[in-house]
Formats: structure tokens, sequence, C-alpha cells
């Protein structure tokens, strides 16, 4: 039923990338990126600033011509979109530039009459949740509130591909939290392709399905967010009781999976990456007990960060646990 | 179906799903042939993306927790099943004929085993022998007799 319907369309790719590069002047924005968003998922734009995330937004939708590659949206190069394909487009940009001597009310209805498909419903009930004042000018909002308007504004009209930069950055956590619940609510609706960029990585991991992760302009993981649960680990290590002579463990933890060490005498935290698989040889090798526990993004995305190549960044190494030896 | 998520917890939430549902499966409180809710409506519920719940229910599925009626939705299995393990760890046990006690008995000791290994683990990392360990285990059950003993934690 509803099971097989959802298979055939998430199968309907929304949103795409081919080895799409962005160069300003100099500076590579994007660097060969390669990546698609099918209907009904959620992806979690993370990356440092300058990472490419604002940029690889702008290309899907047009607003950027890449240097190479492709960037589509609905199978359409950004830059040829159509209005009939923007009116399938909700956009949450980072900065809006709304019309700031209008009203809340007045900008809404300026915007509803570019679209077919506006939703009155929803719009009352994005406004109840949102406890947005719809009578302030523009100009005199505070940046949550325009935020809360560019978000009414992106998605009223039933999108089939939604794309919002960091939209939550000004909003206090109630309204993150009805904008993350509007969300679902739309996935349920009408199950469009979503990609929200954000810092707020507590709040990625409670929403989103999966993972797209910039470093520099390239694709560092493009991966679901179970999986990644499911791979990484962070490990307590003791010795067993009766084995492992002080220091054992030290100099011993060189396997590319381990990814960050803290080693004591007697004892060592580790985070790894394939958790389940390695555990058990790794228990008998050295002669210890693990408890495993589950890694959340955010420790995650400091992984990430580290394993960028030592050439251009050496931070690496500089940095050393409080005691005894890092890796 | 009572479900609650920890949505920072690092444990991926069609897991926590998974994990809550075979569990009041095996205490009683999901009995077989009850219907449980869609996806759509558990999505709305708890705040996720319906994918996120039909996965957890696919898996439960394979399992042999949740069957799907022809034309109706997904049901609790009743009867006798195949062992909640068997379907991950790929040895069927061939129960299909047992009664439906056993094999609620056998659900129940796989979920209490689940929740136990944790247990297990900080029992080896405190060094705290297998014997004593069952000791705690025993005084934590408020069950001091051997013989409850032998009944509740055989092997």
């Amino acid at each position: 039923m509803t099971h097989t319907e959802s298979r055939t369309q998430r199968d309907r790719m929304v949103f795409a990338a081919d080895q799409l590069s962005k160069r300003f002047d100099e500076c590579v924005a994007l660097d060969q990126v390669t990546c698609s968003v099918p209907r009904g998922r959620v992806v979690g734009l993370i990356g440092r600033n300058g990472s490419g995330k604002t940029t690889l937004l702008r290309c899907l939708q047009g607003l950027a011509a890449p240097t190479a590659g492709r960037a589509t949206t609905f199978g359409v190069d950004g830059m040829a979109l159509v209005d009939a394909d923007l009116a399938r487009i909700g956009v949450v940009h980072q900065a809006n530039r709304f019309v700031p001597w209008m009203s809340g009310r007045s900008h809404l209805d300026f915007v509803r009459s570019f679209y077919e498909r506006w939703d009155r419903e929803r719009e009352r009930r994005l406004v109840d949740a949102f406890e947005l004042d719809l009578r302030q000018r523009i100009g005199s909002m505070s940046p949550g509130s325009v935020q809360k308007l560019a978000i009414l504004t992106a998605t009223c009209h039933h999108p089939e591909a939604i794309l919002l930069d960091e939209p939550a950055a000004a909003l206090d956590p109630p309204s993150r939290e009805a904008l993350y619940a509007t969300l679902f609510d739309l996935l349920r609706e009408d199950e469009p392709a979503i990609i929200i960029s954000s810092h707020q990585l507590d709040d990625i991991e409670r929403s989103v399905d999966w993972i797209l992760c910039l470093e520099r302009g390239r694709v560092v993981r493009d991966e679901a967010l179970d999986a990644l649960q499911e791979r990484y680990a962070r490990w307590r290590v003791l010795p067993l009781p009766d084995g492992s002579p002080d220091g054992a463990l030290k100099g011993n933890l060189r396997e590319p999976w381990i990814k960050s060490a803290i080693v004591e005498d007697r004892g060592a935290l580790l985070v790894v990456e394939d958790a389940e698989t390695k555990r058990e040889a790794f228990e008998s090798r050295h002669g210890v007990t693990v408890d495993s526990q589950p890694l959340r993004l955010a420790e995650m995305f400091k992984v990430w960060m580290d394993e960028r190549p030592s050439d251009d960044r050496p931070r690496r190494d500089a940095v050393a646990a409080p005691k005894g030896s890092q890796r | 179906m009572l479900i609650t998520l920890e949505r920072n917890s690092g444990v991926p939430v069609f897991r926590q799903i998974c994990d809550q549902v075979r569990f009041q499966v095996a205490a009683g409180v999901l009995s077989g042939g009850m219907e449980i809710p869609s996806t759509r409506d558990l999505g709305e519920r708890l705040g996720v993306n319906p994918m996120t719940v039909s996965k957890a229910y696919a898996l439960l599925e394979q399992e042999g927790v949740l069957e799907r009626r022809p034309g109706l939705s997904l049901v609790v299995r009743s009867g006798v099943r195949g062992g909640v393990r068997s379907a991950v760890g790929g040895t069927e046990r061939g129960s299909r004929s047992r009664p439906d006690a056993e094999t609620t008995r056998e659900l129940r000791h796989e979920e209490l085993e689940r929740l136990l290994r944790p247990a297990a683990i900080a029992a080896r990392q405190l060094g705290v022998p297998a014997k004593d360990a069952l000791e705690v285990f025993r005084k934590v059950l408020r069950a001091p007799e051997a013989d409850n003993h032998e009944r509740g934690v055989d092997r």
C-alpha cells in the first residue's frame, strides 16, 4: 500500500549535483560535488563556515552558475529553471531581504498572489505555531520573526523541493521545535525533498535522516544518519582484571578505524568507526573489555574535521591529550 | 503503543522504535492480532519522518514480531514465530509448532538478555566474577532463594 507507493517515489530524485564545481576568482567554493536527494528525505547539510553549503544551495536553485559540472532540481539545470519549476520549490535564504515597510500580513498576501497552490490553512497553522504577529512591519520585526515569516513564505505553497539555509539561526528553542514539527507535517502531506543547512548539530541530529557534510567545497560524508549512528561509537576500554600490564595499549592503536584515543596507564577512551565488527578481536588481542556507547553527531563531526589531509592543516598532531598520549 | 524517543542519544530512531515495540510485545502490552498505528500516525505522534517509522516496522516484520495482513495494516503477529533473533542472525529455529506460551517465554528471555548485556559488560569491567554478579542480580530481583535463581536466570 503506502509502503510500495513511497518506495517508487523514493527513486525519484529531486536534487542532484554531478561533479559540481564553483569558483569565485581564486577561491574554490565547491570542488566536484556529487550528491542527490530523493523525495521524502530530509538532508542535514553541515560543515564549517565557508565549506560551500550556501553555494551548493544557490547552485541548485539557479542563483549561482556552476563553473563546471551540473546542479539540477527536478532534473532541470538550476540556471534553466522556469517559473513553473520554481513554483514547486520553497527556499529560506540565509539573509532574507523582504520589503521593510510591508506588514507581515501584506507580505504574505503579496507572496501568495504568485502561487496557485498557496494553502491558507497551512499559513494560519504556522502563524499560530510560531506566534507570529502579522500586523508588525517587517522593518521593525526581530530577526526571529523575519525568519518565521521566511519559513511561511517558503512552505505554504506545497513545495516538492525545499532548501533551507540556516533557517533556525535566529529562532528560540520553542520556535525551532515548531520549525522541525512543520517539516514533518510537510513530509506527511507532500513528501518533498528537504535540504536544511545548520550549525546546530543537536537539532540536525534530531530531525534529519541523512547527513551531507562539506569541507572546503568537498563532500566529506554523504550517508544515512542511522548508518552513521550504528557505525561510530565511543569505547571505554579497561584491562581485564587478570591481564594487561601497564601501558599495553600505548603505541598500539594505529589502526585507521580508531579515530581518536586518550590512553592512560590502565585504560583508554577511543572513538571508533565500524565499532561492532572490530570489538571482539580488539578485546582478545589487547586483553581488555570494551564498553561501547553511541556517538553523537557533534562528536562525529569533530572526527571528520580531524580527518582532513594534514598537508593543508597541521593542527591535528598539535592537540595533545591532557594526560597520556594522543594516538 | 507506548513509545518515547531519546533524540540526542546517538541511538538510531528506528532502532529505538523497534526495541520498544518488541519489548511491549514480549511484555504482553501489545498482544497478537492487535493493530499498530500507521507509519503516518506514529510519525506524527513522535515527530519523525514517516519513513523512519516504516523502516522500523519493516525490520519488526522481518523479525516476525509484526505481520502484514493482506489488505489490512500491520498487526502484532500472534502465536508461533521463528524467534526474534533468528531473522537477524540467519539461523531459523523452526519453532513453528511451538505453543504460544513457549514463544512468549522465548521472546521475553531475548528481551531481558538484550537489556542485561550492558550490565554484563559493567560486571566484566568491574572485575566482578559471574557468580557474584548473579548474586547481585538475584538481590536486585528480590529473590534470594536458590530455586528462584534457577528459574529466573537459566542458561
